[in-house]
């Protein structure tokens, strides 16, 4: 009898099992492969994407969320060291590539040109995120060829970060607003108001040990001043009068010492923070933690902190340089369709949620929602909002942007501490850069 | 005899100064790990004033991969160690005390070997991992460093010195070639041994090369690989404290392995630097 009891109670154990089995949908794994870090100890289990802060913690709870909402997909999470395209590369190689990638849109001409991700723009838009809502920064950063490459996720770009204390003390404060240059000439004499008025460089510059902010000022100076930088994908175009007169232009800021000299990228943000000087010119993502910092008390950004695209300082046309983060889909012959299918929900589903992201201070790449009552209300979005419009990337197809930004860096700065001429700087940036791009 | 004790701690006065320079960067690590983030984005002197804290290490731990990459760099070091003894062992021998046709030449090609960076090879060997299949694998990490010419060049330097009447008279007692190694010859070769052991777990944990490109999965990353994906862009400025917190867990095993064998390491290197 008891025997019996036993096994009728197995019995009945194994079928609730077993219905449970059933029960249970079957899942698509999918790997997405990113980098912003990892925080799994402050948000490894929250799907509360509204109060997470910071890169890392609103891009993980975005995926806790979606997998919460969509139990049939397990998304897997490759963290990598940023910009994590050695990686890539030898994912890549070994045709172990992930599902999803997040990619810098100056790095996607590179992957397009060897056939090693896929066009997705027709996909995108039957999944619901038409590409017709992207902004016009973010379509041209993931355009090639008259294909989408890519989901862009935002659009982030160098912006004049201003300590409007400073600016105060200096006068260069009208109905609470910077005034900013319009000239290149109004920059150095408002820079010498600062210096005069505060003790105090108007600039603080990352310039040492980083090579990008050169780069991001050459392409940003010469745009306003209706300059291509590249007239063909694989030749730049330095030995011109613009790129000489921003050259120049940083030569005399830095020969009359109205900026901050030697400084890295920590030096230069501390100093900011501490009232070194008026001006940092650094990117998006440093939005909120200066807006944070004029929050709290008895801080020199305390009250005072604004921010502000580059000032038109050449006749020409409003621009500002800019890239993308994007998310592309790796080339993947083995890539079933109900892992693809499971991708494109996810990217949707990022897509919905980019206004969360834009919390990190990037810039959304929809213009629904760049234009929605909700971003506006965000701290000096709306400051920043026409970037969608002027920003301005490269010339689709030029590859190697990485290192191209590290040769005009050094060129840049070689020039502007007066190691070299501006012309000398200029025709060596534009051999080296062009002999990269011819033996690709 | 009391001027010479004298002389003796004046003696040790440079030698502490110098000890505490090499220490002040460690130390400097350590109390940066314990600052929060926000407050050494604004300037390192906050380091000198409260509050500390322990968030930053809670947030390392707080990753539940850490103690598999933790692991993993265990299996790999120990792995990688416990390989290049034994075939540096077995190699060294040979080349020591075997005569064969083309030995010399043999020895040489080794030799070469400590010429070829690995960068010169990391492609090929890429590819042909790719082919067999070993990425994201424990062969795929352990097996490039078993090809250890220092290795092998250290190990048969030692045998070569070890007088050949010690073999000779273990052959006369009819002990095989193995006996003789594993019986007579190995136990004298144990500063050597500890020498390479130890050179070669170091070099083994703090790889981060080739784990990077070939243990692409999370699951598979070994310790410096799966630290360094957790930092943030721009982590210098923003997650400083975090980023010395990752500095000092990963230099921990380390360090363990230092207090552990430190009688075997000063002798190993006191050795290697005489002979």
């Amino acid at each position: 009898m008891r025997k019996l009891r036993q096994s009728a109670v197995a019995i009945v154990a194994l079928l609730a099992l077993g219905s449970c089995a059933r029960g249970e949908p079957e899942r698509t794994t999918i790997t997405l492969q990113r980098f912003f870090g990892a925080c799994e100890a402050q948000y490894g289990g929250s799907t509360d994407v509204e109060t997470a802060e910071g890169e890392c913690g609103i891009i993980t709870t975005l995926i806790n969320r979606f997998e919460a909402e969509n139990p049939d997909i397990d998304v897997k999470v490759n963290v990598v060291f940023w910009p994590g395209y050695d990686q890539l590369t030898a994912q890549l190689a070994a045709n172990d590539e992930p599902d999803l990638v997040i990619m810098h849109a100056s790095v996607i001409p590179d992957y397009q040109a060897r056939g090693l991700i896929d066009p997705i723009g027709a996909e995108l838009k039957a999944a619901g995120v038409d590409p017709a809502r992207f902004t016009e920064a973010a379509r041209l950063g993931v355009t090639i060829d008259d294909q989408i490459w890519g989901l862009p996720f935002d659009t982030w770009a160098p912006l004049w970060h201003i300590n409007m204390n400073l600016f105060r003390q200096a006068g260069l404060v009208q109905d609470g607003q910077p005034i900013l240059p319009t000239s290149a000439q109004e920059l150095l004499a408002q820079a010498e108001q600062f210096e005069r008025a505060t003790g105090k460089p108007y600039l603080v510059q990352i310039s040492a040990n980083e090579y990008a902010s050169y780069a991001r000022n050459l392409y940003t100076l010469m745009f306003q001043q209706g300059a291509a930088v590249f007239d063909r994908p694989d030749r730049i175009d330095l030995n011109n009068p613009q790129a000489r007169a921003v050259l120049n232009l940083f030569r005399t800021i830095d020969d009359r010492g109205l900026t901050t000299k030697n400084q890295d990228y920590s030096a230069a943000t501390a100093g900011f923070l501490n009232g070194d000087g008026g001006v940092l010119i650094n990117g998006t993502w440093m939005v909120g933690t200066f807006d944070l910092e004029s929050r709290t008390t008895g801080r020199p950004l305390s009250g005072g902190y604004a921010v502000r695209t580059y000032p038109q300082l050449f006749a020409g046309r409003a621009a500002t340089f800019v890239d993308s983060h994007v998310w592309v889909m790796p080339r993947d012959a083995g890539r079933t369709d109900a892992e693809r299918a499971a991708a494109l929900r996810l990217l949707k589903f990022l897509a919905d949620n980019d206004l969360q992201w834009a919390r990190t201070g990037h810039l959304p790449a929809f213009q629904d929602i760049i234009d929605s009552p909700a971003f506006l209300a965000l701290p000096h979005r709306s400051d920043l909002a026409f970037l969608a419009t002027t920003g301005r990337l490269l010339r689709a197809g030029v590859r190697r942007q990485f290192s191209i930004e590290t040769i005009l860096g050094e060129e840049s700065a070689a020039a502007i501490a007066g190691n070299k001429s501006v012309d000398q700087a200029l025709i060596d940036g534009e051999r080296r850069v062009n002999t990269l791009l011819a033996n690709l | 005899m009391a001027v010479s004790a004298r002389r003796q701690t004046l003696g040790m006065v440079p030698v502490i100064i110098v000890a505490m320079l090499m220490l002040l960067p460690m130390i400097w690590i350590v109390a940066l790990s314990l600052k929060p983030n926000a407050e050494l984005m604004a300037g390192t002197e906050s380091v000198f004033r409260a509050p500390w804290t322990l968030q930053n290490y809670a947030d390392i731990f707080g990753g539940s991969a850490v103690f598999r990459w933790l692991m993993n760099s265990l299996i790999v070091s120990l792995g990688v160690t416990a390989g290049v003894l034994i075939l540096s062992s077995l190699a060294g021998y040979g080349f020591a005390r075997l005569e064969f046709p083309g030995r010399d030449l043999v020895f040489v090609l080794v030799l070469v070997g400590l010429a070829v960076p690995e960068q010169a090879v990391i492609l090929a060997r890429h590819q042909l991992f790719s082919l067999l299949g070993l990425h994201n694998t424990y062969p795929g990490l352990i097996l490039p460093g078993l090809s250890a010419p220092f290795g092998v060049f250290l190990m048969t330097q030692y045998f070569r010195a070890i007088p050949k009447e010690l073999d000779e008279a273990a052959l006369l007692d009819n002990a095989g070639r193995l006996k003789v190694l594993w019986k007579v010859l190995l136990p004298l070769t144990l500063p050597a041994q500890a020498t390479l052991g130890i050179f070669t777990f170091i070099s083994a944990w703090n790889d981060y090369w080739w784990p990077l490109i070939s243990a692409t999965r999370q699951d598979m990353f070994t310790l410096t690989v799966g630290v360094a994906s957790q930092q943030m862009n721009f982590a210098q400025t923003e997650g400083l404290g975090f980023l010395m917190a990752q500095a000092v867990f990963a230099g921990l095993p380390m360090l363990i392995v230092y207090l552990f064998f430190q009688k075997y390491i000063v002798q190993a290197v006191a050795g290697a630097a005489g002979r």
